[in-house]
């Protein structure tokens, strides 16, 4: 009995490594060659508008996160079977396989980034876009310790910001947010970066949510007190109970555990959509991996910008 | 008090080396033994050494006592030991792991209880007992072995290095029995538990206190070395009425080295009163099954890289971040797991 529990966790360390392990060359790879982080067809993500001025010196950055959260998704679900299969050579040949986002996931992206970025038109704050000279800014390698190459590969992104004579980008979700804060800081960077909801002014709204806090906003860069300011002020009301939305109890989706482990990843999901409905039937995400991982679970589930306007 | 304890520990943490020898001084001058242990098999080797063998023992709760698999060493030896503390004394009868630093027996129900007390030890209690029969059953059985105890084993909540004392804090009063009773007392403890004066010691024990749970703490325990009195004519002669012998095994196992890594020093500053488990979603999911016993949760992420080198626990971390919010020595853990991550990722 004992053997067979000492067993299993070496089993699954060994395979975890070898995933992990492929992640980081495959990514890497794809990263320093395009600055995408899986083969990726560029138009489809830059495609949610025609509208804004290319570059300039403050752009709305994405980083993709809203048009590829589903893909993210399911490259990580492939990831253990791959590396069960032979590790990294095999899974960049089968990149291909993961170009297409699923439709409703990618038009729902679109409608997000496009309200964003009328809300801050809305604001008075004038911004362009890199479109497909749109970096990835690395939070994966970020997130999952592989610092050695998101340092490596940042520098890349910072000074590609500054090729484009960028000096200031409006990040629209915690990862990138989080990613690039960080990267300021490591190279003492003068990038400004400012998260949309730390900008806007003037919006509205209605109805009644639970709010799912990011971990990267509330626990990390700490906007979890704006979110709520900015919900009171529109008009949509917050349920809250200490044990399930207050910072120091509340948790994280499980997102990040998707590339480690996607089993625990689910449980967590599912542990946290649970905590999540014994207050509300509405609930509201401000990030589009919580949005994803929640979402097998949470049949009401909307991101913040589709809520305010 | 909890940001004075977080300094006095840094202070330490950062001439770990000196304060160690200032500790044992301080030890044997209050006539204990005073043993530093490198390594799992040199504490293992001590402990043998005191024991001896044919002993009885009853032992406090206490994780550096587990780290060195305290319970086999002795009794491959030939010695019986049993556990007192009410919820590690379940986890050894049930030959089960413990799920929590503070509450080992936290995922065991009252029910199963019951029937494995009946089962293991034929005592007239079942799965439909309640708890304040379940406990006073544990405590007539328990009540008999202290009697009949050679030696009492502990852990330290702090110890400090001006005066040599160890500080346990505590409820049941298991620790005050098993720590006064038996004719000799054995501390196993960390080298980080050590903490620049008996002052710093006590406040820790406070601060532990009102972060593991029950507050005011019910017994608050000094030991600076054996027993002794002065009663007649002024002149001191030990043993008295407590222990004859005392002997501190202060376990490095990683802790120097850490010390000296700016990264992971850190995880030093750990008081282990359990805070960080409840805001771990990780820990909410697997319980038990996440970290290497006896170290768990998000505390337990950082401390089995420094005393199992086991870094592929910590790739579990989701930097949720409430573990931060919450610790009251405010440790950065999950910029440490992030920290061990990159240490597993790189090394492998
Ligand atoms: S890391 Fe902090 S919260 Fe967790 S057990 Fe240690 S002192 Fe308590």
């Amino acid at each position: 009995m004992k053997e067979e529990r000492n067993e299993e966790p070496h089993k699954s360390e060994s395979l975890m490594f070898r995933q992990l392990e492929s992640i980081r060359n495959v990514m890497m790879d794809s990263l320093m060659k395009n600055y995408v982080p899986f083969p990726i067809d560029r138009s489809v993500c830059s495609a949610w508008t025609d509208t804004l001025k290319k570059g300039g010196d403050t752009i709305i950055y994405t980083s993709f996160m809203y048009q590829l959260s589903s893909l993210f998704r399911a490259y990580e679900k492939h990831l253990s079977t791959f590396a069960r299969m032979g590790g990294s050579s095999k899974l960049a040949s089968l990149g291909k396989f993961f170009i297409k986002p699923d439709k409703d996931d990618l038009r729902r992206g679109y409608r997000i980034l496009s309200n964003i970025s009328n809300i801050l038109q809305k604001n008075g704050i004038d911004h362009g876009y890199l479109y497909d000279d749109e970096p990835y800014s690395g939070g994966l390698l970020l997130e999952l310790g592989m610092l050695d190459q998101f340092w490596e590969y940042g520098s890349r992104v910072l000074e590609l910001m500054k090729q484009h004579g960028v000096e200031r980008v409006i990040t629209v979700d915690p990862h990138t947010t989080n990613a690039m804060i960080r990267l300021k800081e490591h190279f003492n960077s003068d990038l400004e970066v400012s998260n949309y909801l730390t900008l806007i002014q003037k919006y509205s709204g209605n109805g009644q949510y639970v709010f799912h806090d990011p971990c990267l906003y509330t626990r990390y860069n700490t906007i979890g007190n704006r979110i709520r300011e900015i919900a009171s002020t529109a008009g949509v009301e917050f349920v809250e109970d200490r044990m399930v939305t207050s910072r120091d109890i509340g948790t994280c989706c499980g997102g990040p555990l998707g590339p480690v482990n996607m089993d625990l990843s689910d449980r967590i999901a599912k542990y946290r959509a649970e905590k999540l409905l014994s207050l509300a039937q509405n609930v509201m995400v401000a990030c589009p991996l919580c949005y994803q991982n929640l979402k097998p679970y949470v049949s009401n589930l909307k991101d913040m910008a589709e809520v305010i306007g | 008090m909890a940001d004075e304890i977080r300094e006095a520990k840094l202070n330490v943490i950062g001439n770990l080396d000196s304060y160690v020898k200032m500790t044992m001084e301080s030890i044997e001058s209050t006539g204990g033994k005073a043993y530093l242990a490198k390594t799992v098999a040199d504490a293992q080797e001590i402990l043998k050494k005191i024991v001896g063998t044919g002993k009885k023992i009853v032992m406090a709760k206490s994780n550096v006592a587990h780290e060195i698999d305290t319970i086999n060493t002795l009794e491959s030896s030939g010695n019986s030991v049993s556990e007192t503390d009410l919820g590690a004394y379940l986890i050894q009868l049930s030959r089960d792991e413990s799920s929590h630093i503070v509450f080992p027996s936290l995922h065991m129900t009252r029910e199963e209880i019951g029937r494995m007390l009946h089962k293991e030890l034929g005592l007239q209690i079942s799965e439909t007992s309640t708890t304040e029969e379940i406990v006073a059953a544990v405590r007539q059985l328990l009540r008999k072995k202290y009697m009949e105890a050679d030696i009492g084993i502990s852990g330290a909540n702090a110890i400090s290095a001006d005066t040599g004392s160890v500080v346990l804090v505590e409820n049941e009063g298991n620790i005050r029995i098993d720590t006064v009773l038996p004719p000799v007392h054995i501390i196993i403890t960390g080298i980080d538990k050590i903490v620049p004066t008996l002052n710093d010691a006590m406040k820790e024990a406070m601060v532990q206190s009102a972060y593991a749970g029950l507050y005011p703490p019910t017994y608050l325990n000094v030991t600076s070395g054996p027993s002794s009195t002065a009663d007649i004519e002024l002149r001191r002669v030990s043993p008295a009425t407590g222990p004859k012998e005392v002997h501190v095994i202060l376990l490095d196992n990683g802790r120097m080295e850490a010390s000296l890594d700016e990264s992971m020093k850190e995880a030093l500053l750990c008081i282990k009163c359990g805070r960080c488990y409840f805001s771990c979603p990780v820990y909410r999911v697997l319980g038990k099954d996440w970290g290497k016993q006896p170290y768990g949760g998000p505390t337990g992420a950082m401390w089995t890289a420094i005393v199992n080198r086991d870094y592929a626990t910590a790739e579990y971390c989701t930097h949720s971040g409430g573990c931060r919010e919450v610790c009251p020595m405010k440790i950065n853990i999950p910029k440490v797991l992030e920290y061990i991550k990159w240490e597993n990722i790189h090394t492998h």
